[in-house]
């Protein structure tokens, strides 16, 4: 939806969240995304709750936006108005904490019944430079991620690990589902073009816009 | 995709109930409409299903038309005139309803903002103007196109509010038709070729231009209940009052002067919001608020702030600010912001956390504060009206403020006193100094005197060896040659020997030695006690002043005993005396004698003198004791003087015959002589 604003043809705007519990490591991970940098000292922006990241990928001009979510229990409710309408979330959890991991399986069943597969899912196990303390281990995460038709991926912010690779995973997901986005939209409007000019004011009618703007793209 | 779409096309009414959808606790049968039709119902909807509440605002209205008619009817009971005024009314309000009675709001404003937008707008105006500045240089084709499409999408705005279409279809349209813009913009011949950032600025400029002008109308409209939710926020938001920084655990330091600075200019962009009519600008206020509170949160914790941080933040800066029409403003820019901006960029980002933040308030318990139920219970009904950290703070900065300005005003007055102290010191000084210059001319007076009277002597005396001998009736009797006319000087010379005596004694046996003020304090004594004016003219060489002493001198001059008494007397009354209000101590003791006298005079100035006294009290109080010592000896005299003092009226009289006095020569020592004579005409009566 978010792309399909854009009028070039090749340039994505996806919106991606953060999600996971406090402490598991979101911002140091957005941060040494976009910023290259892990100690807060040297950081520049003030803030590290929305950044933006521009990247190229396949020729494609891409803007991700990503939202960093809280990540306290009493603001778990509030989840559905962060990630709605989001192309794409980061679920991330600390591999020495597996109250984090318990976490990030009950966000992936929310967002699985409100949003089904619309959204790609990446999930993230961070903090492996401290893999002494290591309490979930690599194959059953992988193995969780692979049963929710998840990506999943061992990062850590601090040594700059998986960081950059995980992103650019989820971009190319985020891509191809959108090319699926809009290839069924397509066939969607040759089926209701008929119903184009009728002004009736129904839920395929207001798509209707939009999915000629997704055509243009 | 469709879902994407339906998301974002519902995307607020969603965002208000998903966030209860996690922990669905509600039974199926709460969300049916209250109808009973079996659809799903909507709390937006007051609990109807679409169809039911199109049915339910129907009837609404026709009830209300009912009354407005019924209102009429009543009015036309009025009298005559009234009623042909009315008619002629109600056939004006054909053509401008604006002046129907405002029974039925909802049908007279809509026609009324029609009007109000046909004849000039000052808004528009400005924004007119500010498309002129920004878009002026586009061709002309190009401008007609651009409010072509905004008059288009006016009036189908328009003709859907008239039609009282629910506002969630209005939404509909608008955002269609912002989408429609979008695509003309991308595809018509005229916009075309137009760089893509002034395609977004002109896109931005439609959808502030025609929001603007349909404000009144879109904003909070009629048919809906969002006036209610702003007033169930807000009272929301004032029973939590009592949420502090700790309760949200936020960072945010409510005693830190600098931070508190922030935290009101957040506050204040936030409470900005109401005051703007554009989605946009709307969402800008927002976003600068937001920034604000990233300010604060950098500098609360220093680095970055990340969500965890920012949404308790963002919360208490709501809590403490209580914006007005919260709910309506948030309402109306989801409704009528372009939907894609909500969804992306910053301002999407923090208006989205606006929405959380309000979504927490509104669904805040004692759970997601981590308090004890019952704790939480307490606060919300008043039990506990704790004094949050913000209030207290304000307080503290309140007591901070009061004891900054107390200091200063502490230091003030140390200040003042050390100067008074440096004053009286310095006053003291010169007192002592004063005291002793007059110490060292009295003594050179003193010095000067016993020859100054000898050569007054020469003259008279014709053998001044005579005199030496000390004869005093041969003085007298020579005297009595030289001046008939006054028979007080008769004694003038006796009397002056007498003084010459008294000086040497008093020069044995005091080191202070003021003679000839006793001897004006004499001379004044006896004009004190007289009623008229005119002697005080006499006196004006200005030490009358020292009036109050000279009761005692005279008792003491007439006495037999006088040159016993001389001694104490000369320092006791007179010393002080003459420098000013340190002789007032001598009132003290002399207070007992004046009623005996009763001269008003001698009260009332022993009364200004005491009142002298409260402004020398340290002085005084030195005074006092050394005086209060010699006081004995003078109340042990007092008796004896007594007595003498109805006569002695009668020679102040006498005094007062005296022409001779030369005031003005400021030679003492003749008045000496004077008024000795005078005391010692009063032993010859």
């Amino acid at each position: 939806m978010n792309s399909s604003r854009n009028s070039s043809s090749d340039s994505y705007n996806f919106k991606v969240v953060l999600l996971g519990e406090g402490c598991v490591g979101k911002t140091s991970l957005v941060l040494r995304y976009v910023e290259d940098k892990f100690n807060n000292n040297h950081i520049s922006t003030i803030q590290a709750s929305f950044l933006n990241k521009k990247l190229n990928v396949y020729g494609k001009r891409i803007n991700l936006a990503i939202w960093d979510t809280a990540g306290q229990e009493r603001f778990h409710a509030l989840g559905p108005i962060y990630y709605r309408s989001s192309n794409g979330a980061v679920l991330v959890y600390d591999i020495t904490d597996e109250d984090s991991f318990q976490k990030v399986k009950s966000w992936v069943k929310e967002l699985r019944r409100m949003l089904g597969t619309e959204i790609c899912l990446v999930i993230v196990g961070n903090k492996t430079d401290l893999e002494k303390d290591r309490h979930v281990t690599f194959e059953d995460a992988e193995l969780y991620s692979n049963n929710v038709g998840a990506v999943y991926f061992e990062t850590s912010a601090k040594l700059n690990q998986g960081v950059e690779d995980m992103f650019l995973k989820l971009t190319e997901k985020m891509m191809e589902a959108h090319e699926q986005k809009v290839a069924k939209s397509a066939s969607l409007g040759r089926q209701n073009s008929q119903r184009a000019n009728v002004l009736v004011v129904e839920d395929d009618q207001v798509e209707q816009p939009t999915r000629q703007c997704c055509g243009s793209s | 995709m469709p879902m994407c779409v339906l998301n974002l096309q519902r995307s607020y009414k969603y965002m208000m109930y998903a966030t209860k959808q996690p922990s669905l606790r509600i039974n199926q049968a709460d969300l049916k409409c209250k109808n009973g039709c079996g659809f799903y119902g909507n709390a937006d909807w007051n609990g109807y299903c679409s169809k039911c509440y199109r049915d339910h605002l129907g009837f609404e209205k026709q009830k209300k038309q009912g009354q407005a008619q019924l209102e009429k009817q009543k009015s036309n009971a009025f009298t005559k005139f009234e009623e042909k005024k009315k008619h002629q009314s109600d056939k004006k309000s054909k053509f401008l309803p604006l002046f129907r009675k405002p029974s039925n709001l909802k049908e007279l404003e809509k026609p009324h903002r029609n009007s109000d937008l046909k004849h000039s707008n000052p808004d528009a105006d400005k924004l007119m103007a500010e498309f002129m500045l920004t878009f002026g240089q586009l061709s002309e084709s190009l401008r007609h196109d651009f409010f072509k499409y905004i008059q288009v999408f006016i009036k189908r705005i328009q003709t859907d509010i008239n039609m009282n279409k629910p506002i969630e279809d209005v939404t509909e349209v608008a955002q269609k038709y912002y989408n429609t813009f979008n695509n003309g913009l991308n595809t018509s011949s005229t916009f075309k070729d137009l760089p893509s950032d002034v395609r977004d600025q002109l896109l931005d400029f439609f959808e502030k231009y025609v929001m603007t002008i349909l404000f009144s109308s879109l904003f909070c409209p009629n048919s809906t209940n969002d006036e209610e939710k702003d007033l169930i926020i807000q009272e929301r938001i004032r029973k939590l009052s009592w949420v502090n920084a700790h309760h949200l655990d936020c960072c945010i330091s409510e005693t830190s002067i600098e931070v508190r600075d922030l935290v009101y200019t957040a506050i204040t962009d936030l409470l900005g919001m109401d005051s703007v009519k554009a989605p946009l600008d709307k969402l800008n206020c927002v976003v600068k608020c937001c920034r604000s509170v990233m300010e604060v949160l950098q500098h609360c914790q220093g680095g970055p702030a990340s969500a965890d941080e920012f949404l308790p933040a963002l919360i208490f800066v709501v809590l403490k600010a209580n914006p007005a029409r919260l709910k309506s403003n948030i309402l109306y820019v989801t409704r009528f912001c372009n939907d894609s901006r909500l969804m992306q960029g910053e301002a999407g980002y923090y208006f989205t956390n606006l929405c959380c933040a309000v979504s927490f308030i509104e669904n805040l318990t004692a759970k997601s504060l981590n308090m004890a139920e019952e704790e939480f219970d307490a606060y919300m009904s008043g039990q506990i009206t704790c004094v949050s950290a913000w209030e207290s703070a304000l307080v503290a900065c309140e007591g901070m403020h009061q004891l900054r300005e107390n200091l200063n005003i502490l230091k003030d007055l140390s200040q003042r006193t050390t100067i008074v102290q440096e004053g009286s010191k310095m006053l003291r000084e010169d007192i002592e100094k004063f005291k002793n210059e007059l110490n060292e001319t009295v003594s050179v007076v003193m010095e000067r005197t016993p020859l100054v009277i000898k050569p007054r002597k020469s003259p008279i005396s014709l053998n001044p060896h005579h005199e030496q001998s000390g004869g005093a009736t041969d003085v007298s009797l020579r005297k009595h040659d030289f001046d008939q006319s006054e028979p007080e000087n008769l004694n003038f010379y006796h009397q002056n020997l007498e003084i010459g005596h008294l000086n040497d004694y008093t020069k044995e046996n005091l080191q202070l030695d003021i003679t000839p003020c006793t001897l004006i304090a004499e001379n004044a004594s006896t004009i004190s006690v007289e009623p008229t004016p005119e002697d005080h003219s006499h006196n004006s060489f200005g030490l009358s002043k020292i009036n109050y002493d000279i009761d005692f001198s005279d008792f003491s001059g007439e006495n037999s005993m006088v040159e016993d008494l001389t001694p104490e007397r000369i320092s006791l009354n007179v010393t002080p005396d003459p420098f000013g209000p340190l002789g007032t101590s001598s009132a003290i003791f002399q207070e007992p004698l004046v009623p005996l006298n009763t001269s008003l005079n001698v009260q009332e100035k022993t009364d200004s003198a005491k009142s002298k006294q409260q402004y020398v009290l340290p002085l005084v109080e030195k005074l006092e004791t050394t005086l209060l010592d010699e006081d004995e000896t003078d109340i042990q005299n007092l008796p004896s003087p007594m007595k003498p003092m109805s006569s002695y009226s009668g020679f102040s009289k006498q005094g007062l015959q005296i022409p001779s006095i030369p005031c003005n020569t400021g030679d003492i020592s003749y008045l000496n002589a004077h008024s000795n004579a005078s005391t010692s005409s009063k032993d010859d009566s």
